[in-house]
């Protein structure tokens, strides 16, 4: 299935996945360079992020790995210029990043509904807030919807809906106005395994239809090996990265790569080095061979 | 666990399925509940009063009461309008000046620190205990029972919708700001909305609060109104006519108090589409 195409086709809409062949996929759209971040409460001081640094292409599908509490939500929301930045820098499109910009798309972490809006209104809020023409973004609304597997579910209030479900329409309002860049703070967390799986696909399939860049912070090693083009790995508060690893599996991504001996092996090496905290497996990359024997558990 | 268990356990979801009788009670058990308390709080008022002779100007029996109210509705009904319409005047006035003040002290903060404090240490003053100044300060007319019924139900509005343009989910909030929505558009789509019910909830309060202003106010001056028949009728020791005026009252309370609830149904529909 397919997203409704939009008649106002954005310039930086690539129909061609992730080839890397237009211009519009050159460069770099994300660049997070020394930031740290202090929550200064005014009775104590948390350091949430401690000196990270990292580069996203344009185009480019990052997802960050890391326990919970390090401080991934926060390095996300400074990037959608929600949160201050306490020292460094970050440039989104080669402009800092000091107010948010709607030209950026944020999932939160809490799916948060309007509760009085329906399913269809929720997704469509940005548009209206957006001032964009309603019916042409009614459409794609309605095909992000059967999309994620809630046909039928339109015209219902969110308290009708599950945890997960809720989850699936906040999906669908990042999605509807087509920002060039999208921030996931654990879009699948309230998800069953089965339908979670669903939802990456789904996710992949509007990915390979519209590049566009991604930051995407998850739990699941899982997934992020599969949804994403790179991996980032972070130790506990405060947040630092100690992994930078390039999945090798290419785009448009088969379907089938969660069953290969090559991604359980990515798995694996993933999961013991967040086991063994930081510094423990540093600078090998993902072509370096098993680190454990392949295929124990997949996530 | 399963199969041993399965015969014993038809048998009693037999027994525990309800009939349709027992069904029909228990859905409307929300209403049958409250009225036949009050219906058997009649009753034994009834019959105390008829049995151990309680004079009637101490407590008239319910029959009594019941058929003076009926006797002398239309007089009831003229003071109800003067009551009513009263209240009603004090409660609009009250609703649009408390929403306003608090629409304004969330749209700007210097407004909000200025004024906040100050409404709730304002808020604690015994407002009954003014009533006697308003008759100095604007006479003994409409003007000021009307101010003062004002003054009675204003503090509950802005007090609770300031608590709900406060309160907005602050992750609807953050979805604006990413949204880099203006201020308009925030407040009226996001913080209105959730402040709604604290309005209506502010509304409901002021709602009674206005009723009492205007019977207070109609205790101290008047000559029409449910406040003056009662103290009339107190003045002749006819406690009957007492409690027909407060029968009235609460007539008059339940029409505002469901108008309000109509209105909140309303504007749900309509603004919240
Ligand atoms: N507004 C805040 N004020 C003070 N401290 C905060 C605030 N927000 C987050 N923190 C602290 O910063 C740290 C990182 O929080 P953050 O939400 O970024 O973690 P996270 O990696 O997203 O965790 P999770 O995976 O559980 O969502 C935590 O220790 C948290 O207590
Ligand atoms: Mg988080």
């Amino acid at each position: 299935m397919s997203v409704a195409p939009l008649r106002t086709v954005d310039t930086q809409i690539v129909p061609d996945a992730g080839a890397g062949t237009e211009s519009g996929t050159a460069g770099t759209a994300i660049s997070v360079d020394g930031v740290r971040k202090i929550y200064d409460t005014g009775r104590e001081r948390t350091e949430a992020v401690s000196g990270v640094s990292f580069d996203v292409k344009r185009g480019e599908f990052v997802a960050i790995l890391g326990p919970s509490g390090c401080g991934k939500s926060t390095l996300l929301m400074m990037c959608g210029g929600l949160e201050s930045i306490t020292s460094g820098r970050i440039d989104i499109e080669g402009v800092a990043m000091t107010q948010p910009r709607p030209s950026i798309g944020v999932m939160f972490q809490d799916a948060s509904l309007l509760p009085w809006k329906t399913v269809l209104e929720n997704i469509l809020f940005p548009i209206k807030i957006l001032k964009r023409p309603m019916a042409e973004y009614t459409e794609r609304a309605r095909s992000l919807i059967d999309m994620v597997g809630l046909h039928g579910f339109e015209d219902k209030k969110p308290h009708q809906l599950s945890g997960g479900m809720r989850q699936r329409v906040a999906i669908c309002r990042a999605l509807v106005y087509d920002p060039d860049i999208l921030l996931m703070d654990e879009p699948f967390s309230a998800l069953d395994a089965i339908t979670r799986d669903e939802m990456g696909e789904a996710l992949l399939d509007i990915w390979e239809q519209y590049t566009k860049t991604a930051l995407f912070v998850t739990h699941s090693i899982r997934e992020a090996v599969l949804l994403a083009d790179r991996v980032l790995v972070m130790t506990r508060r405060p947040a630092t990265i100690v992994e930078d690893i390039r999945i090798p599996f290419g785009r448009p991504r088969p379907r089938d790569v969660s069953g290969s001996p090559e991604f359980n092996e990515i798995c694996v090496y993933l999961r013991s080095l967040i086991e063994s905290g930081h510094g423990a497996a540093q600078g090998r990359r993902s072509g370096d061979g098993p680190v454990l024997q392949p295929g124990r558990r997949g996530a | 666990m399963s199969i041993t268990a399965n015969s014993s356990g038809a048998a009693i979801l037999d027994i525990a399925a309800p009939s349709r009788v027992r069904r029909l009670i228990r859905a409307n058990m929300a209403v049958i509940l409250p009225v036949a308390t009050a219906l058997s709080v009649l009753i034994v008022w009834q019959i105390v009063t008829v049995a151990f002779q309680i004079p009637r100007v101490i407590l008239p029996a319910p029959s009594e009461i019941g058929a003076h109210f009926l006797t002398n509705l239309p007089a009831l009904l003229n003071h109800a309008r003067h009551t009513g319409l009263e209240a009603l005047g004090a409660f609009v006035l009250a609703t649009a000046a408390g929403a306003t003040l608090a629409g304004l002290m969330a749209a700007f903060p210097l407004a909000r620190e200025i004024l906040q404090p100050n409404l709730v240490a304002f808020q604690l003053i015994p407002k009954i205990a003014l009533a006697p100044m308003f008759i100095i300060w604007l006479g003994i007319d409409t003007p000021s029972r009307l101010a003062f019924a004002v003054f009675m139900s204003f503090f509950p509005v802005v007090i609770s919708t300031t608590v709900g343009l406060s309160n907005t989910d602050p992750v609807s909030l953050r979805l604006c700001r990413s949204l880099a929505a203006s201020g308009v558009q925030t407040f009226f789509q996001v913080r209105v909305p959730f402040a709604l019910p604290y309005l209506f909830n502010g509304m409901r309060i002021a709602s009674t609060m206005a009723i009492i202003g205007v019977v207070v106010a109609e205790f101290i001056s008047s000559r029409a109104g449910l406040g003056f028949y009662i103290l009339y009728s107190s003045s002749r020791m006819e406690t009957v006519g007492i409690f027909s005026a407060l029968l009235m009252l609460c007539i008059v309370g339940l029409v505002l108090f469901g108008a309000v609830v109509l209105a909140e149904r309303i504007v749900r529909r309509t603004y919240l589409a």
